[in-house]
């Protein structure tokens, strides 16, 4: 196994982190993956340390505040072969690096992008993030929050996003369930995962979560899956709908999904139709210092005649 | 031989096609041309202009002064008639037009037109124009192109208002009459544009009328016909970066960089060639339009960790966005190329006007030392080669390349011989990459000279973050090992430094031990060329081509026992000569500036060089071009 050590664990102690990356090393061991066929990107933040913290031997790329994204996006895009995961903060991946988490969306790339959403931001000391509620002051603010929060669902969902779930942290079976669900699909996945900091955030507490949580799938009638593109209007003014619900009772499990829209790697290959079989990574550009690229056609388009 | 010609227009009106159309017809006859298009932020309306050289032999700069000057409007006139030394095509439907009513013109712009012509007793009218040429002893040619445009449609009995498309045609061609060549040329370079039958005749006939409105007063010969190809800047970096490997370029639209994405979208099948079986593939060049350019580099420095050549294009402001995503690929060594086409700033400053003020922005962006090359081209078919060198050096030395093409060679074309674009010499260099991973793989392994073998992702586990890091790729921020890690990262600029000669970092042209020393980068490079075979004046021109690592060995050599050192650039601080001093603790003796936003032009430069040389003059500021 190489370069990949796990090196000590420097979250604190009680942290959600514990359980999303446990649900994620348990989720790639059990789907079967090729550790060095997955590349986990983080961006800045607590929950950016999973890669180098988890225990099966994948890569990994800790990249900069709000740009794991992009930097996933062009890993994905020149050698698909390969399982991406992004993991990122809710200041992360909804403060800093919003445009991007909704570009994604518009492009329904095939990678996941996994949420840390505890309300704060973590290594900076408790900053209200994107994702905490207004009028809220967890014990690390001077004054209550004056911002309105986002709604990662909703904004998943008009996005683009063609799977989105919530998961939480302290439901290591559900949430690992989620996100092998998330690695099998086709198309651009979100999970919004619930996860206390009990260092800084004692509002959103795992006692306040416990009596709160529920699974969507114990409701009769909860389905989420488009099978044809004519349902799909429906079935995300419902996702969008259910997403509203928070307080007494926060439903977990899939809000959306959607296969029927082509991934981005299906919609290059439409109009560059050697993209998917011959990708970047595997294209030969060169041998023994002579390059292949067959450039005569370009240059005979300027040639003076 | 120079002709200088210059057509002009509103823009989205089709002076582009014109200009493209009667370039492409001059060099089918034999003969080299430079052209450069200026143009306003604008999509219609405001007035642009094309400026070409024509010429014998290789040519590559424009002038100030206009030989032929083709006008369909009044602000043409205006805008460039103090620049005309021999024959103004213009429509008599506008002299009355006052200055005052040209509304696209800049007030600026106005005013001074109007003071020129009260100052030389005329009044600022188009007939005032006109009526100062004629003192001139300017060719002054009425042409009437709405009648040229009703005689096509009566001929071909089509309606007028598909006639009127034949205008321009007519433009170019009474100024090709004049260079006294065979109509053919022009014919066939229209048809190449415009393929529709009809569009055909129409322009033959246009062609066929506006032949009899002017007399031939150059009589050029067609010249035997090299190969050469028609190459602007954007085109020859993407050309170039295809070629050298290039699979993934991600980037945000913003002018004079957009051209080079574009080009690459229309281009992303290649086919390679096996060079041992000659087994052929086809692949795809991944093209993609990031939401801004903190996502462009970040994609390109992904892409790039796969083993993917990887690089963006951009300029002033979106390389500003960059300088975070720069640090991050210093700090993880990703191999990443940034095309940066230089505009003029700052902030959005003249976004479609050209400059040199960045040299000192991309040597020393971004927070924190790393190790970053920055090359610079002066012509087109080095704009082409240096995109291919760009690549290696990225992939050879694991860092940034800052790539830096100034917008007057982006937008600008030349008719490149061949030859100078060296294809067989043309190699890849990837450096240390590992072929087969073994168990005890690091990723940053501390090495002599700084540089480490280097696995793909996919191949095995490797750990990257922008955290300061030990050997494995994990966070560490042990003193030791910070002291280890940075000193090897920037040691990969002192291996390339001692492994790059420095004489492929300049170019050296003229007589070697002038007394004049003459030093530039990018594209006042052509101009001063261009001097040195037509002048009398002798200098020792010497151009630099990297500017990090700066060859300061070299350069500090040939600084020494010079009468007289001089700059050429286009900025304010002068900040070629600032590095000069800075890498070679010499100083330069004269500087000549510009940044007005227009190209260093050659007529302009070579009266400020007269005045260095002959009359000791410390700055000369140059403010040429309309």
């Amino acid at each position: 196994m190489a370069a990949h050590k796990p090196v000590w664990n420097d979250w604190c102690p009680g942290c959600g982190n514990f359980g999303i990356i446990n649900a994620e090393a348990q989720a790639i061991t059990e789907l079967g993956l090729d550790p060095k066929k997955v590349v986990i990107v983080s961006g800045i933040g607590c929950s950016a340390k999973v890669p180098h913290y988890i225990r099966v031997p994948v890569s990994g790329v800790h990249s900069l505040h709000g740009r794991a994204i992009p930097v996933a996006t062009g890993i994905k895009l020149a050698n698909p072969e390969l399982t991406v995961i992004v993991n990122g903060g809710d200041g992360d991946l909804l403060g800093i690096g919003a445009g991007h988490f909704v570009a994604a969306g518009r492009r329904n790339i095939s990678i996941v992008v996994i949420m840390h959403d505890n309300g704060v931001y973590g290594l900076t000391k408790g900053q209200a993030s994107p994702t905490l509620r207004r009028g809220e002051k967890p014990k690390s603010l001077a004054r209550p929050n004056i911002h309105d929060a986002v709604n990662p669902i909703a904004l998943a969902i008009s996005s683009g996003y063609t799977f989105v779930a919530r998961g939480y942290a302290y439901d290591v079976k559900h949430l690992k369930e989620l996100m092998k669900a998330a690695i099998k699909h086709k198309g651009l996945s979100f999970i919004d995962v619930l996860q206390p900091c009990p260092t800084y955030n004692d509002i959103n507490t795992k006692e306040w979560y416990d009596k709160r949580i529920y699974k969507l799938d114990t409701l009769p009638d909860w389905d989420p899956v488009v099978r044809k593109p004519e349902e799909a209007n429906e079935k995300m003014m419902k996702a969008i709908e259910k997403s509203l619900e928070w307080g007494d009772r926060i439903p977990i499990g899939i809000f959306y999904v959607n296969e029927t829209s082509p991934s981005y790697e299906e919609r290059i290959n439409s109009i560059s139709p050697a993209y998917l079989e011959n990708p970047p990574a595997k294209q030969i550009i060169e041998k023994e210092g002579k390059l292949t690229t067959i450039i005569e056609p370009f240059l005979k388009e300027r040639e003076v005649s | 031989m120079r002709i200088s010609w210059v057509i002009g227009g509103a823009q989205g009106t089709g002076i582009d096609t014109a200009a493209n159309i009667f370039g492409n017809a001059i060099a089918a006859a034999g003969y080299y041309v430079f052209g450069n298009r200026e143009y306003n932020s604008n999509i219609k309306g405001r007035h642009s202009y094309f400026s070409l050289t024509i010429s014998d032999k290789r040519v590559r700069s424009i002038t100030e002064s206009i030989d032929i000057l083709v006008s369909y409007d009044a602000d043409t006139i205006f805008e460039h008639f103090q620049n005309v030394k021999g024959t103004l095509i213009y429509n008599p439907t506008v002299v009355n037009t006052k200055v005052d009513a040209v509304q696209p013109m800049w007030p600026e712009t106005v005013e001074r037109v109007k003071e020129f012509l009260s100052s030389k007793g005329y009044e600022p009218t188009v007939k005032g124009v006109l009526d100062y040429l004629k003192s001139k002893n300017v060719e002054l040619i009425p042409v009437n192109y709405d009648e040229v445009a009703k005689k096509v449609a009566d001929q071909l009995k089509i309606p007028l208002s598909v006639a009127e498309r034949v205008k321009n045609i007519a433009g170019i061609a009474v100024s090709f009459r004049i260079l006294g060549l065979d109509a053919n040329y022009l014919i066939e370079a229209t048809n190449k544009v415009f393929k529709q039958d009809l569009y055909k005749k129409m322009n033959a006939a246009a062609v066929k009328e506006a032949y009899e409105l002017a007399s031939a007063k150059y009589n050029l010969k067609p010249l035997p016909n090299k190969k050469r190809y028609w190459l602007d800047g954007n085109t020859a970096a993407a050309i170039g970066k295809i070629y050298g490997g290039l699979r993934f370029q991600s980037y945000y639209p913003i002018t004079p960089a957009a051209d080079e994405s574009m080009y690459m979208e229309a281009h992303m099948d290649v086919l390679m060639e096996d060079p041992i079986t000659g087994d052929k593939k086809k692949g795809s060049v991944v093209v993609v339009q990031a939401e801004d350019e903190l996502a462009a580099i970040n994609m390109a420095i992904g892409a790039a960790l796969t083993g993917v050549r990887a690089a963006t294009a951009t300029s002033g402001p979106g390389f500003s966005l960059m300088v975070e995503g720069m640090a991050f690929a210093g700090m993880i060594e990703a191999p990443v190329v940034i095309t940066y086409y230089i505009r003029a700033g700052p902030s959005t400053g003249m976004a479609t006007r050209t400059a040199q003020s960045d040299v000192i922005y991309s040597i020393f962006a971004g927070h924190g030392e790393f190790p970053k090359l920055v090359i610079a081209s002066g012509d087109h078919a080095e704009v082409f080669k240096d995109s291919i060198w760009a690549l290696n050096l990225a992939e050879k030395y694991q860092t940034l390349v800052i790539h830096l093409v100034e917008k007057t060679l982006a937008n600008s074309y030349s008719t490149v011989p061949e030859e100078e674009l060296e294809l067989d010499k043309l190699r890849a260099e990837r450096g240390k990459i590992v072929e087969k991973v073994g168990e005890d793989y690091v990723r940053f392994k501390i090495t002599e000279d700084g540089i480490s073998p280097r696995a793909f992702l996919g191949q095995v586990a490797i750990q990257y973050t922008s955290d300061e890091h030990n050997e494995e790729g994990h966070i560490s921020e042990d003193p030791v090992n910070r002291t280890l890690m940075y000193e090897k990262r920037m040691k990969k600029l002192e291996t390339a430094d001692k492994e790059i000669p420095e004489e492929e970092r300049v170019k050296i042209y003229g007589e070697k031990d002038s007394k004049y020393l003459v030093i530039t980068w990018g594209s006042p490079t052509g101009a001063l060329r261009d001097i040195l075979e037509e002048s009398n004046l002798e200098f020792t021109l010497l151009q630099i081509r990297m500017f990090s690592p700066f060859p300061k060995n070299l350069v500090s050599k040939l600084m020494e026992g010079r009468e007289r050192i001089i700059t050429v650039e286009g900025n304010y601080l002068g900040q070629t000569a600032l590095l000069l001093r800075m890498y070679t603790g010499k100083s330069v003796d004269s500087e000549i500036l510009k940044w007005n936003g227009r190209p260093i032009l050659k007529d302009e430069l070579e009266n400020a060089l007269i005045k260095v040389m002959k009359e000791g003059e410390k700055r000369v500021v140059l403010n040429g071009g309309a």
